[in-house]
């Protein structure tokens, strides 16, 4: 063969300095946040409009509400019908966007550096001067319904709706559809919608990030006569008391039913964490020799060394109250047992054994080296910038993120298992064929067990 | 707003392999991406899915690099990388923080020089089991999941290489061996098949010294055999037509036509049209068929370019509940009849210029992006100079280059319809009570015949 030449493996050069990009941070008049970030030779401009009121404070009866308040933002204006604004926006090659999160809602565009200003002024107009109009909530609405129908068919998506109602307690908001239920959603008229479109103006809970090349671009100017007004904002719903309680205490399994399902979708874990930790950075480290690398441990057991699965991942989503932790992988029906049991082995041996010092090596060096393919362009730059005004973080978090990583020891990464994976409260959601697999799983003893058949949504 | 322009150099070594290197020292990033000349397409019968198993196999280690070594060095130096096989071709690329541009095409290098030299059985059944879970995982267990795989059936003939899906069938899966693994390998896997493209932050000097000693050595293969004719007509020579009862909550119309080839101007304007017929909410199907008359979910429309014979001109449309299906499917298609009769508005095609106009920036951003535009310009039209002229080629389309393309793209007798229909019993078999004013009630919700 030809191979002697490639005997010697290669040594890497020397790193060139990298630093997350500063950003200046200012405040319009109204008081809403504004932070720009200089990228030289990136014309196509990200700009997000961040405001801290996401679908978790929402009542209870009215959930869905600010997801379709938020697609509603784009049906009309005072000035536009919604065809006229998105061929405006189209003019300009730029498509506007609005999506609401559970902690955070959200709006932007992103659009070449020379149109800058009308782009921006359609966003504006956008979210400041929604009309709502009925007919177009009524039909919003109504495809809404549609989607939960559409979610509770394809297995992924109703693993994570199964997965939330089995750790959430029945009074968490986490534990909610994100856009609304077929109980909630056709209560959500244009009033509810107007109702939290209120909530939304409120300066103070508003951060305006804006990046890209922006040489000879005055954003301030741009931003302060469409952001920085004052506008008519009403007091929010108060807080929900629960957000995001868990609901297990003892190991529980619950399949649901998917009659001939070629393979089930499992979901493992718990409640899990805030953004805002003390060691975020061990968390990071931990899951990612955990179920983060493509050589994570998960990942090893159960594709590369047994075929059960494409692919077998684990993390956290770290929300600004807890969120999930999962780990996860679809498997081929007849080796839905024997996974789960590797699963929660690997579950056990991260509390319950050190990681090696190349594990470890690994999982920082792959975490600082990539750190800055992540933020190569403009929009998760900004994105990045938005999500520290969302979870209070301060303004050299991401500048301190890779010697965060780096100081992680072996003795973090085995307390970051131990105090953050319950192996005794852990739920097991399981989308398949409860024919083939339901007797096993009982044997199999993974908890209590609760079989779903006939699954529809609700309403 | 000036369009985006990639210098690069494009250079041969002696045994074959052409190169691309394109300096951009923006960011610390660098981008390697490897294009080889084979696909799908290349699969004989009774080896269907064996190019995508393939691309697995060549992340179970070569002579220097053991099994899920590979990734595990690529992630350890900080940098991703992934592979994936289409119906012409198969590519592999790492984007790698620029100090490490060397460990990336060292590792393409070994794999291409000595991958038999690793080869085992438990490793090829490993990928095999898989493969048969990304097969189960992306369409088996998905809702319209196949309809993909219908479409490639409907709209090639049994003995065209374009008429089984690259994912293949669990039977040939089974049956692949380690011989037809090599013999695989030193049919396509050579140097002279093969395209490199280095983008981002590195010198070049040093670049092709590191091309030239890891590629260098590596000896070329016979040219593997010429594909037999792929050339078709747009006709299907009659529409063609299937209906799926499943698991579906909703009914969804797929529609597919043999489209004008990749590389073919014609495909620019199809795709420029697909922009007016669907792109976003302003566009002709989303207007009509889910704003204006409320019949559908949501309507798509889109080309799948393909450089052998046609490509694919597709889209769907998803049913609401309660709406008579035929009625969403004729809507559907006088749009599509109306697109190939009357030219689209001066609006609409410079909304449609302006997208284009954004997206092409936003498709340059990312090294890995470009150095992937540039490999498949190379491998399949031994033209990367071509990402440098695409966008001024899709802003030169006329109304009438639209409307021209699509009247050869859109008459009856070449469509495949395929209709997928919910299961009776099913969660949306009641549904239709919901509001629904401007809803045509239709009685075939439960049709049973399926193909």
């Amino acid at each position: 063969m030809s191979g002697e030449h490639l005997a010697t493996r290669p040594t890497p050069g020397t790193p060139r300095a990298y630093e997350f990009p500063p950003f200046e941070k200012t405040r319009l008049a109204n008081g809403a946040e504004l932070r720009v970030v200089e990228l030289p030779g990136r014309p196509l401009v990200s700009v997000v409009v961040a405001i801290r009121r996401g679908a978790a404070d929402e009542p209870p009866d009215l959930a869905g509400v600010s997801s379709l308040a938020a697609r509603a933002l784009s049906e009309g204006t005072e000035r536009h019908d919604a065809i006229g604004l998105v061929e405006a926006s189209e003019r300009l090659g730029a498509e506007l966007h609005a999506s609401a999160g559970w902690d955070v809602t959200s709006a932007g565009v992103e659009v070449l550096a020379d149109r800058l200003a009308p782009a921006v002024a359609l966003l504006a107009e956008m979210l400041r001067t929604p009309t709502f109009p009925a007919h177009e909530v009524e039909r919003l609405r109504d495809q809404r319904m549609n989607e939960v129908l559409q979610a509770y068919a394809d297995p992924r998506r109703r693993a994570g709706i199964a997965f939330d109602e089995a750790i959430y307690t029945e009074a968490s908001a986490y534990r909610r559809l994100l856009g609304g239920s077929r109980v909630t959603v056709p209560a959500l008229d244009p009033d509810s919608l107007r109702a939290r479109h209120a909530a939304w103006m409120d300066p103070s809970s508003t951060t305006i990030v804006v990046g890209g090349d922006l040489a000879g671009v005055d954003v301030r100017g741009i931003m302060e006569p469409l952001f920085g007004t004052a506008i008519a904002a009403e007091a929010g719903a108060p807080p929900l008391a629960v957000i995001a309680a868990s609901a297990v205490d003892t190991p529980t399994v619950r399949i649901v039913h998917r009659p001939g399902a070629v393979q089930t979708e499992v979901r493992v874990g718990h409640v899990g964490l805030r953004r805002r930790i003390a060691d975020f950075h061990a968390v990071s480290v931990m899951s990612a020799i955990l179920g983060g690398l493509f050589g994570s441990r998960l990942n090893m057991r159960l594709r590369e060394e047994k075929g059960y699965t494409y692919g077998a991942h684990a993390g956290f989503d770290l929300r600004v109250h807890p969120g999930p932790f999962s780990a996860s992988a679809a498997v081929d029906t007849d080796n839905t047992v024997p996974a789960v049991a590797d699963l929660l082995g690997e579950l056990r041996r991260m509390r319950e054994s050190d990681v090696t010092a190349d594990e470890l090596r690994a999982a920082k060096d792959y975490l600082i080296g990539v750190f800055p393919l992540r933020f190569e362009t403009p929009g998760p730059v900004v994105g990045a910038l938005a999500g520290l005004a969302t979870n209070g973080l301060p303004d050299d978090e991401l500048a301190r993120y890779r010697p965060g990583i780096e100081a992680v020891t072996v003795a973090d990464v085995r307390r970051a298992a131990e105090e953050h994976i319950h192996a005794d409260r852990l739920a097991i959601v399981l989308i398949g064929d409860a024919d083939r697999i339901e007797a096993d799983v009982a044997a199999a003893g993974f908890g209590d067990l609760e079989v779903l058949r006939d699954d529809a949504p609700a309403g | 707003m000036p369009a985006p322009h990639v210098d690069f150099t494009y250079e041969r070594l002696p045994n074959g392999l052409r190169y691309i290197l394109a300096p951009d020292p923006l960011a610390p990033v660098v981008a390697v991406n490897v294009w080889y000349g084979v696909g799908s397409r290349h699969e004989t019968a009774g080896k269907t899915g064996f190019a995508h198993l393939f691309e697995h196999v060549m992340f179970q280690g070569s002579a220097h690099v053991s099994k899920a070594e590979h990734i595990a060095l690529v992630q350890a130096a900080g940098g991703t990388m992934n592979g994936t096989t289409w119906l012409d071709r198969t590519n592999y690329f790492e984007t790698m923080p620029s100090h490490q541009l060397e460990l990336a095409l060292w590792l393409e290098a070994d794999r291409m020089a000595t991958l038999l030299e690793a080869l085992s059985q438990e490793n090829l059944d490993n990928q095999r089991e898989v493969v048969k879970n990304e097969k189960r995982w992306s369409y088996d267990n998905q809702p319209y999941g196949l309809w993909s795989h219908k479409l490639q059936a409907h709209l090639f003939p049994e003995d065209h290489p374009y008429h089984h899906p690259t994912i293949g069938s669990m039977e040939d899966l089974d049956a692949a061996s380690l011989e037809d693994v090599s013999a695989f390998f030193r049919t396509h896997y050579a140097p002279n098949n093969a395209v490199v493209s280095v983008v981002g932050d590195f010198d070049p000097v040093e670049a092709r010294a590191m091309i030239a000693r890891l590629f260098g050595p590596i000896a070329a293969a016979p040219a593997p055999p010429p594909l037999p004719d792929m050339s078709l007509p747009l006709s299907l020579g009659g529409e063609s037509r299937e209906e799926v009862v499943d698991r579906v909550p909703l009914a969804r119309v797929y529609v597919g036509f043999r489209a004008p080839t990749f590389g073919d101007p014609r495909l620019h304007a199809l795709e420029i049209a697909g922009q007016i017929l669907s792109g976003g909410k302003g566009s002709r199907l989303h207007r009509r068929l889910v704003r204006e008359e409320r019949i559908a979910q949501d309507a798509a429309f889109f080309v799948m370019g393909f450089v052998g014979g046609a490509s694919i001109a597709a889209g769907w449309a998803t049913v609401r509940p309660g709406v008579d299906v035929a009625r969403v499917e004729a809507a559907y298609l006088e749009e599509l009849d109306r697109i190939a009769r009357e030219p689209v508005t001066g609006d609409e095609l410079a909304r449609a210029r302006a997208l284009v106009e954004t997206e092409a920036v936003g498709a340059l951003q990312r090294v890995e992006d470009r150095a992937d535009q540039l490999s498949m310009y190379a491998t399949l039209f031994d033209d990367p100079e071509r990402i440098n002229r695409e966008l001024a080629a899709y802003l030169a389309v006329t109304a009438e280059d639209i409307r021209a393309v699509c009247a050869e793209t859109f008459p009856a007798d070449h469509r495949t319809v395929i209709t997928y229909l919910p299961a009776p019993g099913g969660p949306a078999d009641d549904e239709g009570a919901v509001d629904g004013g401007a809803v045509d009630r239709g009685a075939d919700a439960g049709t049973e015949e399926a193909a």
